[in-house]
């Protein structure tokens, strides 16, 4: 009998003006995607191959000072670590302009010494420390809302609305409802079989839409996928039928709840718009602004502020602690360098990365409570799956501050095989002066995680149990007429 | 006159009793008030970090006492329009820092130690949420709430047969089609108005906001160009519902062109010109390899000069008399920074007393100036890109302006000051301001004075030094802001003409059967 229902309104539905509109649109926004980003500006091929080009480069680096020594290596640091791109941008983009596309682990400075007694010429490097270079946020317009499958999905939602709005309540001024109310056909039934009508009236749409995005991008051979890439693409459609699910419940909720269609379709025009526009992006930026972090200036002043503090205590003031070089014939002199150095890169460790811990913090938790919106877990979801977005910058910062510490417990241990070294870490003087295999020098992998994928696929099920279960209870006890 | 009168009453009472009214003036005036809320909060710490970075400023000017040293600096205040739509407000730098040897740009990218910075609380990432203020709030909320009025003035009383009815007695139909207008309009006028004062209200109530005289006429220039709005969509909604033949049918087609101009159209028109600009600026690389050829040439200009005045570093121009033990005086030395963009020097004399400066003062007098002329050369390149991608954007624009929520939400921006222009305009102001600078140090002579290097013979004089003032770059007058604003006042207006024109053509020849 459900099926039945179904496919009545489904018959009915395709008759339908919106019908046709809405077949016409989806599939145009779909193709305009693929050929934005096959063919447009900065696209995956474009950022792929910088990719690879710095992946060279890094390589390359690493080589050169491997083989001049392992003191060399441990000052310069393994180089740009860049951030591999995704292939699914056109799916979720994320806040891919401001995503910075790799970060630092190089020392950049080189100084060298003028002032001080005995040892005119000594010529030193900064050790290498972790930075998190920043993108621009000196964009006078940045477009927030990018037409990907994030933004066809919320128009997805809008059509569930327009789908569902005058469902029961249309039949009910028609009073076609109390027909089929007569019938021995249950009200449960009569809700999941108008569901599963609205259901699949949209995801023809749908899924034309998809397939034919996905035929422009193979066919203008812009993005290669592999088979990890269907899947999650198999995995975007089913976060689609959860999305527009939640939307269908939502409509038949309005439309048993009120008595005329028109009712129902303001009820639930304006709380999309909420839920869409105003909700998550003002409860973000007000949450995200409760505690204000300090600037990059203001970071970057206190930052000089404390390097010049170490600087004079150490080099500088007037009775400097460092007065003479370091050198293998001078342990005690090399051991106060060491001090010096890792005053120095510690400061500068701490200083970043307490920044964009900030940073972070403040975005994580105006992202935790915008889940209150159905449209922003399915936003998150997808980044989650396309591995776009802030999530996945945090993930990737993550796995670099891991391998921070990967390539120094590398360093040191090589270090202590080499009898001839002081073993004083992190003066070039110090180290084993010995090259090292190439090879055998630890490299930066970045292993994808799609785990902040859970959390928001877990509530827009409980999304759908919810407004299935409210549905379900106002159609049961609505009247007929 | 009367019958107009009735229609219009008619109207309006119907609406004002339904339940949309209720909810939609309910819906707009909650999310009017929560977005006030968050954008007032915004405003206030956006003030903080202007007064405080004010206070530094000033704090810092008063340790200048070289002329070579001064670094005044250009803030952009925060506008209190701001509140109502936030436009460029929270976006680009908000202090320019004015050094004479240094050419004033932007680039897509920060770059250390350029005169264009951002000051305050700032976390990028939080960029990925919309801002959301009153603005875009009418634009949405309002622009639907118009169309659901509409959509069954004519197509509704056909189906319900009153349509008849009404056309039976001796109304003109041009009569019933203004009515109708009118009291839609009527009715849709208190939620506009009471939403806007709302805000206006909790804008008031928070200590930071004082809206001058000035202000107030640029709010109510926004209420009219809201208004205006609100029209726009009424009379869509109008000539729909004369086309079509059932009110289901209007209400489906006014939602699918409510959502393609309030959201698909210009986020697709805006994608694609960045994915396929038209303009292409160049690359950081290429602007600084040209750059670079320019102070390239400076050096070149200024050593030329040295040197067919016989000397081969500026330093050597200080002659030197010996001191009381019969040594050589003190030494001259040169600390210099520099990088693609930019090449400063300044000069320290140790020993002063015994040093005869007036070569370097003279050569000083012809350097400095010569070196704000290469600053200005190396700005006209640096402005490029920025420039391109300006052109860029406004072709976006115009292309998005095809919708009309679009251009309103232009018309309002242009009105609030918070568009990229007013932007764009602080950056110039910043500009003029160096200009201004450069010419008070001309007036000086201090290129060329002693007080450019030393102190020892007096500080330099710089109580009257030329002040950045807000006022003279940025605040324009209520008729200023109209006639920048006029394009898209006048697109709405022809709009309105045009779609009450189609409605009034259709609605005559309206077949009743």
């Amino acid at each position: 009998m459900i099926w039945h229902i179904a496919t009545k309104e489904i018959y009915h539905h395709f008759m339908t003006l919106r019908f046709a509109l809405m077949i016409i649109l989806l599939p145009l926004l779909f193709v305009a995607n693929a050929l934005i980003y096959g063919l447009g500006d900065d696209g995956y091929a474009v950022q792929n191959n910088a990719y690879n080009r710095y992946v060279t480069q890094n390589d390359a680096h690493i080589k050169e000072n491997a083989n001049k020594s392992l003191a060399e290596l441990a000052l310069v640091g393994p180089g740009e670590l860049p951030k591999r791109p995704s292939r699914l941008t056109f799916c979720a983009h994320g806040a891919d302009e401001v995503i910075p596309r790799s970060v630092m682990m190089k020392s950049e400075r080189s100084t060298s010494r003028t002032r001080g007694i005995p040892d005119e010429d000594y010529a030193w490097r900064h050790p290498f420390s972790l930075a998190y270079p920043l993108m621009s946020s000196y964009s006078k317009a940045p477009q927030r809302i990018k037409i990907d499958w994030v933004f066809i999905g919320m128009l997805m939602s809008f059509f569930a609305i327009l789908f569902t709005f005058d469902a029961i309540a249309g039949e009910r001024s028609r009073g076609t409802l109390s027909l089929i109310m007569s019938n021995t056909v249950s009200r449960g039934q009569v809700l999941l079989g108008k569901y599963l009508g609205a259901f699949l009236t949209l995801m023809v749409p749908l899924v034309i839409g998809i397939l034919m995005n996905l035929l422009a991008i193979l066919l203008t051979g812009s993005i290669l996928f592999d088979s990890s890439d269907w899947l999650r693409i198999l995995g975007m459609v089913g976060l689609f039928v959860l999305h527009v699910s939640v939307f269908i419940f939502l409509g038949l909720f309005f439309s048993s709840r009120v008595s005329n269609a028109i009712t129902s379709l303001v009820w639930l025009l304006l709380t999309w718009v909420c839920l869409a526009f105003v909700f998550p992006s003002l409860l973000g930026t007000f949450v995200g602004n409760l505690k204000p972090i300090p600037s990059v200036d203001a970071v970057s002043m206190r930052k000089r502020v404390q390097l010049g503090q170490i600087d004079a205590e150490w080099r500088e003031g007037p009775s400097p602690k460092l007065k003479k070089a370091p050198a293998i014939e001078r342990p005690s002199v090399t051991r106060r360098w060491a001090t010096y150095f890792t005053a120095i890169s510690d400061t500068e460790t701490q200083i970043a990365d307490g920044h964009i811990d900030q940073q972070f913090r403040q975005v994580q938790l105006a992202r935790d409570l915008t889940q209150i919106s159905p449209l922003a877990c399915f936003q998150y979801a997808m980044e989650g799956l396309a591995n776009t977005g802030v999530v996945s910058y945090m993930n990737f910062v993550k796995q670099a501050r891991r391998y921070r510490q990967t390539f120094t417990d590398f360093i040191k241990t090589e270090d202590r095989s080499d009898p001839e070294s002081l073993h004083i870490y992190p003066v070039k003087e110090g180290l084993s002066q010995k090259p090292v295999t190439p090879a055998a020098v630890p490299r930066f992998t970045e292993h994808i995680s799609h785990e902040s994928v859970l959390v928001p696929v877990g509530l827009l099920i409980l999304f759908n149990l919810l407004f299935f279960i409210v549905a379900q209870i106002s159609f049961l006890k609505s009247d007929v007429k | 006159m009367h019958t107009l009168w009735l229609i219009i009453q008619r109207e309006f009472v119907s609406n004002v009793l339904t339940s949309r009214f209720m909810i939609g003036f309910l819906v707009c005036l909650l999310a009017t008030a929560v977005a006030v809320l968050v954008q007032v909060d915004d405003y206030e710490k956006r003030l903080t970090a202007y007064n405080t970075a004010v206070r530094e400023a000033k704090a810092e000017a008063r340790e200048w006492d070289l002329y070579a040293k001064i670094k005044p600096k250009a803030h952009r205040k925060p506008n209190p329009l701001g509140i109502f739509n936030v436009g460029t407000e929270n976006l680009g730098a908000n202090t320019v820092t004015v050094e004479l040897a240094k050419p004033i740009f932007e680039f897509s990218s920060p770059i250390w130690m350029a005169p264009t910075q951002k000051r305050g609380s700032d976390n990028p990432f939080l960029s990925m949420f919309l801002t959301v203020d009153v603005v875009f709030i009418f634009k949405i909320v309002l622009s639907a709430l118009a169309i659901l009025f509409a959509y069954n003035t004519i197509s509704g009383e056909r189906e319900d047969g009153t349509l008849k009815l009404v056309l039976s007695n001796s109304i003109p139909r041009d009569t019933v089609l203004l009515g109708k207008y009118l009291g839609g309009m009527l009715s849709l006028f208190p939620i506009v108005v009471v939403s806007l004062i709302v805000a206006l209200l909790m804008a008031l109530s928070s200590p930071a906001t004082a809206f001058d005289g000035n202000d107030m006429l640029h709010i109510l220039l926004i209420f009219g160009v809201s208004l205006l709005y609100v029209s726009t969509w009424y009379l869509l909604g109008l000539l729909l519902s004369v086309w079509t033949k059932e009110a289901a049918t209007t209400l489906i087609l006014s939602m699918f062109i409510w959502v393609i101009l309030t959201s698909v159209h210009s986020n697709v028109a805006t994608f694609a010109v960045a994915k396929f600009s038209p303009h292409k600026p160049q690359s950081k690389k290429e602007v600084f390899q040209q750059t670079s050829q320019v102070w390239n040439d400076f050096r070149k200009e200024r050593d030329a000069y040295l040197k067919k005045r016989g000397y081969d570093s500026p330093t050597k121009t200080v002659s030197w008399r010996r001191d009381a033990e019969g040594k050589k005086g003190g030494s001259a030395g040169t600390s210099s920074m520099a990088d693609d963009w930019f090449v400063t020097e300044s000069y320290h004399i140790g020993n002063i007393r015994y040093a005869d400066v007036s070569v370097l003062q003279e050569f000083l007098g012809y350097q400095e100036p010569l070196r704000i002329a290469y600053a200005d050369k190396a700005e006209a390149i640096l402005k490029k890109p920025g420039e391109e991608q300006e052109r860029n954007a406004k072709f976006a624009d115009a292309l998005a302006r095809i919708s009309f929520a679009d251009v309103y939400h232009f018309a309002v921006g242009a009105i609030a000051g918070t568009d990229r222009q007013s932007y764009n305009d602080f950056i110039e102001g910043a500009r003029t301001y160096k200009r201004e600078i450069v010419e008070y140090l001309k007036d000086k002579k201090a290129f060329s004075s002693r007080a450019w290097f030393s102190t020892d013979q007096g500080k330099a004089a710089l109580t009257d030094l030329p002040q950045y003032s807000e006022e003279r770059y940025r605040r324009l007058s209520v008729s200023q802001s109209f006639s920048r604003a006029a394009v898209d006042i006048l697109i709405l207006l022809a709009w309105n003409i045009v779609l009450f024109m189609a409605a009034y053509v259709s609605f005559l020849r309206y077949e009743l059967s």
